[in-house]
């Protein structure tokens, strides 16, 4: 069980939103990732390289052939600090929510 | 257990964890069965079971040399339906292990079926062991990627 700690990092509510995307799955496409949270790529982008910077994402690109623009795909993930830091600080949220519900 | 708790209130902390939920309620709705990949795993099992035609079951039997082969096209077609739908799956479920061990089961029912058509001079009837190798193969490996997606919904 982890420990609840709240982080500053992904406290912000968009980046717990791609960290809580990013939990449950090995990892997903950029766009995929744009597409459920219904924001732009540019304010996606900012959030993601701050978990990048962070250590919590970890990102890779591979080429995109089915692309006609000759995009390429970013794949991301959530890290093993990434996972930790999410776990905790939802756990934490948990705390909060239960605490006065007994 | 430490808890740094300043954050939100009781009320903002269930937001947010509802939200979390319905993120991942809408991504999972927005998941679609890729069918035409999803067919490329019937067609490999098809493949491998219409090959049982071309042998000579008896003493002087050679097993096909598709088998290998198969196996490649399958990771193929898995890095295809990854590259599609723009996710791979962490765990895919209790149901999808079963609708692969399904799959696995029928293909090796329907290719001893068919060495034993061969074996009669049936090789005409291998056709249909074929059509249902693709059916079953294609029907269970939808089974499987739609347990995976549903299983997001309880991660």
């Amino acid at each position: 069980m982890h420990e609840a700690r709240f982080d500053d990092v992904i406290h912000a509510p968009l980046r717990l939103r791609i960290c809580g995307l990013l939990r449950p799955v090995d990892r997903l496409d950029f766009a995929v990732l744009r597409r459920t949270l219904d924001v732009s790529d540019a304010t996606l982008s900012k959030h993601v390289k701050t978990l990048i910077v962070a250590g919590y994402v970890d990102s890779d690109k591979a080429a995109s052939a089915g692309r006609d623009d000759a995009r390429r795909v970013m794949w991301l993930s959530l890290s093993r600090a990434g996972r930790f830091a999410f776990d905790a600080h939802v756990r934490a949220l948990q705390e909060i929510a239960g605490a006065g519900g007994s | 257990m430490e808890s740094n708790c300043q954050g939100p209130s009781r009320d903002q902390a269930i937001h947010t964890l509802n939200e979390l939920t319905t993120d991942r309620d809408r991504l999972a709705d927005s998941i679609r069965v890729p069918w035409a990949l999803v067919a490329g795993f019937g067609g490999v099992a098809a493949w491998w079971v219409g090959a049982t035609a071309s042998t000579s079951p008896g003493q002087n039997y050679e097993s096909p040399t598709t088998g290998g082969l198969a196996v490649a096209v399958v990771f193929v077609v898995a890095y295809l339906v990854q590259r599609e739908t723009g996710i791979r799956f962490r765990r895919m479920g209790s149901r999808a292990g079963l609708a692969v061990v399904g799959i696995v089961l029928s293909c090796l029912a329907l290719f001893s079926a068919s060495l034993g058509l061969v074996a009669s001079g049936l090789q005409w009837a291998v056709a249909l062991t074929s059509v249902l190798a693709f059916a079953s193969t294609t029907w269970l490996a939808g089974v499987a990627y739609r347990s995976a997606v549903e299983n997001l919904r309880s991660a």
